[in-house]
């Protein structure tokens, strides 16, 4: 059987998710829309459990409340649970009411019994299921109680019968129209053809219209407000006769949020926080892990060749082996360590809830660039994998808002992006590496801030828009939870090593050690790998100075995935040289060894801005649409980035070599302020609206 | 008298939505800001955008730009 969990943002759905598939859980594939939609065996029975996006209301706001009413429609599950949070029953009971009305099987799960005492609120759960006419089971997905009664309900036959909601002059009208209607879950439509929504239109008809309009004359406003207050009234009354609550001091949530909240040192917090992810993951104590895993791989690499020329194996199969497989998986299985420590911060970021303080804090600020406070989210998550970055792009309710924010997701770095930062930092920045890696940060930043004021002056013109969002009590995160989260993502990313990494690695060391002629052992200048790059390098050489092939074939390889770009590197470098083993990619005599630290930035910048990996090109292509404005989204992004790169390295290497002088720095800094005036000039402009200039007509 | 107009700590009984847009409004109702529901303003955003509201056991936060279509009526 499908059993579908479905619920408020925040109820639980996710725990109760995990608790009961444990470790079996798969992460489902669905056509069209992924990953957002898990499913899993609920343990020791055969039913499938189906995690849906959080929803408030069968009538969707946003792109992610749509799948869930869409699964609930067109994939018919035959049981609902509805997590319900017994903390808020007043607000999550409205979504139970409309749940009601379908033709599924339904089942009530009042979650978080735990804190229910410690908010002073007791509820009758016997005389709830009796007011519902739905059988409720109090549960804690958390501390796993009440969870086994709730599964044997899956499996009875008899269901009681439901309550009516609304009142009889509207219930009696749903009934006269469902009389026509053959289609599931009739009664859910006839109320939403009372309602005039318009997601129903093919079941309307003019008797229908005529119906309503008679209707709302016994009411002094519209039926969609007039069922709206009927179902709350309903909810109030349930509530009165099921729930007893004692007054509470002030709430634990409520204390904190006034220091992460306060006027004056919420942002200092901010700030401080965000330091502090930084440092742990990018920072000092990331790197220090990923030199240390280094050296493992580096002896294991030796191991490896030995071992393998012990026992006779042949020249070419060691290399494949040694200079491809380990040397390509190597360079980014070292980045693990560091991964870990930044998907542990995001998650702790996202469960404990201060997430959605960041959202409400910088809303006025990202208002101002034609964002929403919400974009925050994609953006930090992204900081982890931009996948999951732009898919959290759905909790933006405004398409134009939207689109912007999926679009500029990618120019955060990403996991992935953070082994090119590391190791050209480490090696031409020296003991200014963390200085070199953080700037990097506020580059993207810079670079989101004045794409997002062009966009949206230029492409996107929308007028601002809602701020609706719930907002969460904090929570003490949970250890399982968060600790599966970050599990889940490291393997997903030592999987991707295992897999596309080791397969382009092979391909790659194929390509270098071959020539056209398929001769082994070519001097790498003759590999087919150099002829195909020699042809398209002239691309790169504003930004590196030089015709660089290995440079040009690496970048390009950062479609496949970012880390791809170092494995490359590596797998070159480690053929040219054949004397030292796994030593420096940037060694004297390689193919790298001419990078100076002006190219090596430049480099890096095309790197994290340029079109990001095939993943997030696909999650893109989902959340924008259409393909076209998908190439249009990532050429803008590569253009971006090669305009970007060029400048650094045209600038950079003249401060190298010192013909940048101060007359020069004084005409260059002098043109940015005047393009930068012009562009806030316009964006002042488009905030004021007219003001009586003579360009009236295009200014609109 | 509309939401925006409210400082923190301050009651209300929602009036009337006056909102063009047919989306907003019906999620605000879905939200449970029917008429005569009683509000409170809990927290403000440390740059005066968005107010997080108190109402039926929980807490929503709307920007500005909506709250001044909310009409209420202030309650002692
Ligand atoms: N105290 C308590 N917290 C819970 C319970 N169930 C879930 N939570 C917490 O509520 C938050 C949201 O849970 P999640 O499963 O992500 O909710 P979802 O958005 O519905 O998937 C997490 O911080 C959970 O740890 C419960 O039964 N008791
Ligand atoms: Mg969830």
């Amino acid at each position: 059987m499908k059993v579908a969990l479905v619920g408020n943002q925040n109820s639980g759905k996710t725990t109760l998710f995990n608790y009961l598939t444990g470790m079996n859980a798969k992460i489902g594939n669905w056509p069209g829309v992924t990953i957002e939609k898990k499913s899993g065996i609920i343990k020791g029975t055969k039913h499938e459990l189906i995690d849906l996006p959080g929803i408030y209301s069968l009538s969707p706001y946003s792109t992610e409340e749509d799948i869930a009413r869409e699964f609930i429609f067109d994939e018919n599950p035959e049981v609902i649970i509805n997590i319900v949070d017994a903390t808020s029953l007043e607000r999550s009971l409205y979504l139970t009411t409309q749940l009601m009305e379908l033709d599924t099987k339904l089942i009530v799960a009042l979650n978080m019994a735990d804190i229910l005492e410690k908010k002073g609120i007791i509820i009758d759960e016997k005389k709830l299921e009796k007011e519902l006419g739905v059988k409720v089971h109090k549960i804690s997905a958390l501390k796993e109680t009440g969870i086994d009664e709730l599964i044997k309900e899956i499996d009875k036959k008899k269901d009681i019968q439901r309550v009516n909601v609304l009142d009889n002059k509207i219930e009696n009208e749903v009934k006269t129209i469902q009389c026509d209607l053959i289609d599931k879950h009739s009664k859910f439509i006839a109320i939403k053809l009372l309602e005039d929504d318009e997601r129903f239109d093919k079941y309307q008809t003019k008797e229908i219209k005529d119906i309503a309009k008679k209707l709302e004359e016994n009411y002094d406003t519209d039926l969609e407000e007039v069922i709206a207050t009927q179902r709350y009234s309903f909810i109030e009354k349930v509530k009165e006769n099921t729930v007893e609550k004692k007054p509470v001091k002030e709430s634990f949530s409520d204390k904190l949020d006034k220091i992460f909240l306060n006027k004056w040192i919420a942002f200092p917090i901010f700030i401080l926080i965000m330091f502090l992810v930084y440092y742990l993951s990018v920072g000092v104590v990331g790197s220090s892990t990923v030199d240390m895993v280094g050296s493992l791989i580096d002896s294991f690499s030796e191991f490896v060749q030995t071992e393998l020329e012990s026992i006779g194996t042949s020249e070419i199969l060691t290399s494949l082996v040694v200079d491809g497989i380990v040397a390509g998986v190597g360079a980014v299985l070292g980045f693990v360590p560091q991964l870990i420590i930044l998907f542990l911060c995001i998650s702790l970021l996202e469960t404990t809830g201060y997430m959605s303080r960041i959202a409400l804090l910088l809303d006025k600020i990202f208002r101002k660039i034609g964002l929403s406070g919400k974009s925050l989210i994609p953006f930090i998550v992204g900081s982890g994998c931009s996948v999951p970055g732009i898919m959290g792009t759905r909790i933006i309710e405004n398409q134009d808002e939207r689109e912007m924010t999926t679009l500029l997701t990618p120019f955060i770095p990403c996991s992935a992006k953070l082994p090119i930062i590391a190791l050209f930092s480490g090696y031409f920045f020296g003991e200014n590496s963390g200085i070199v890696s953080a700037s990097l940060y506020f580059f993207a930043i810079i670079v989101i801030i004045l794409s997002a004021l062009v966009l949206s002056k230029f492409v996107f013109k929308h007028t601002s828009n809602s701020f609706i969002s719930e907002l969460p009590e904090y929570k003490v995160p949970s250890v399982k939870y968060v600790a599966k989260d970050v599990f889940d993502k490291v393997i997903a990313f030592i999987k991707r090593a295992g897999s596309i990494i080791l397969i382009c690695s092979i391909v790659i060391w194929f390509l270098l050690s071959f020539s056209f002629k398929f001769e082994y052992g070519v001097d790498i200048k003759d590999s087919m790998l150099a002829s195909i790059g020699k042809t398209i390098s002239w691309v790169f050489y504003p930004i590196l100075g030089e015709n660089n092939w290995g440079a040009t074939v690496s970048a390009i390889q950062g479609l496949v995935a970012k880390e791809q770009v170092v494995s490359s590197m590596s797998v070159i470098s480690g053929l040219a040289e054949d004397v030292e083993e796994g030593s420096q990619i940037f060694g004297n005599g390689t193919l790298f060894g001419s990078f100076t630290a002006a190219s090596a930035y430049a480099f890096m910048v095309f790197n994290l801005f340029s079109a990001p990996c095939f993943g997030a090109i696909g999650a893109m292509k989902r959340e924008l649409g259409s393909l076209k404005k998908l190439l249009k989204a990532v050429s803008f992004q590569t253009f971006c980035a090669w305009i970007l790169a060029t400048i650094v390295y045209q600038v950079g290497s003249r401060i190298e070599n010192g013909t940048l002088n101060i007359a020069n720095i004084l005409v260059i800094l002098a043109i940015l302020l005047a393009v930068i005036t012009i562009i806030i000039n316009s964006i002042k402009r488009k905030n004021k609206g007219c003001s009586n200039c003579p360009y009236c007509d295009s200014c609109k | 008298m509309n939401l925006a107009q409210l400082k923190i700590g301050q009651k209300a009984k929602i009036v009337s939505l006056d909102f063009d847009n047919k989306e907003t409004r019906r999620h605000l109702l879905d939200m449970g800001l029917t008429r005569g529901t009683k509000v409170e303003i809990k927290k403000i955003a440390p740059m005066g955008d968005p107010v997080d509201l108190k109402l039926r056991d929980y807490e929503l936060c709307i920007g500005k730009s909506d709250l001044n279509k909310i009409q209420v009526e202030v309650i002692k």
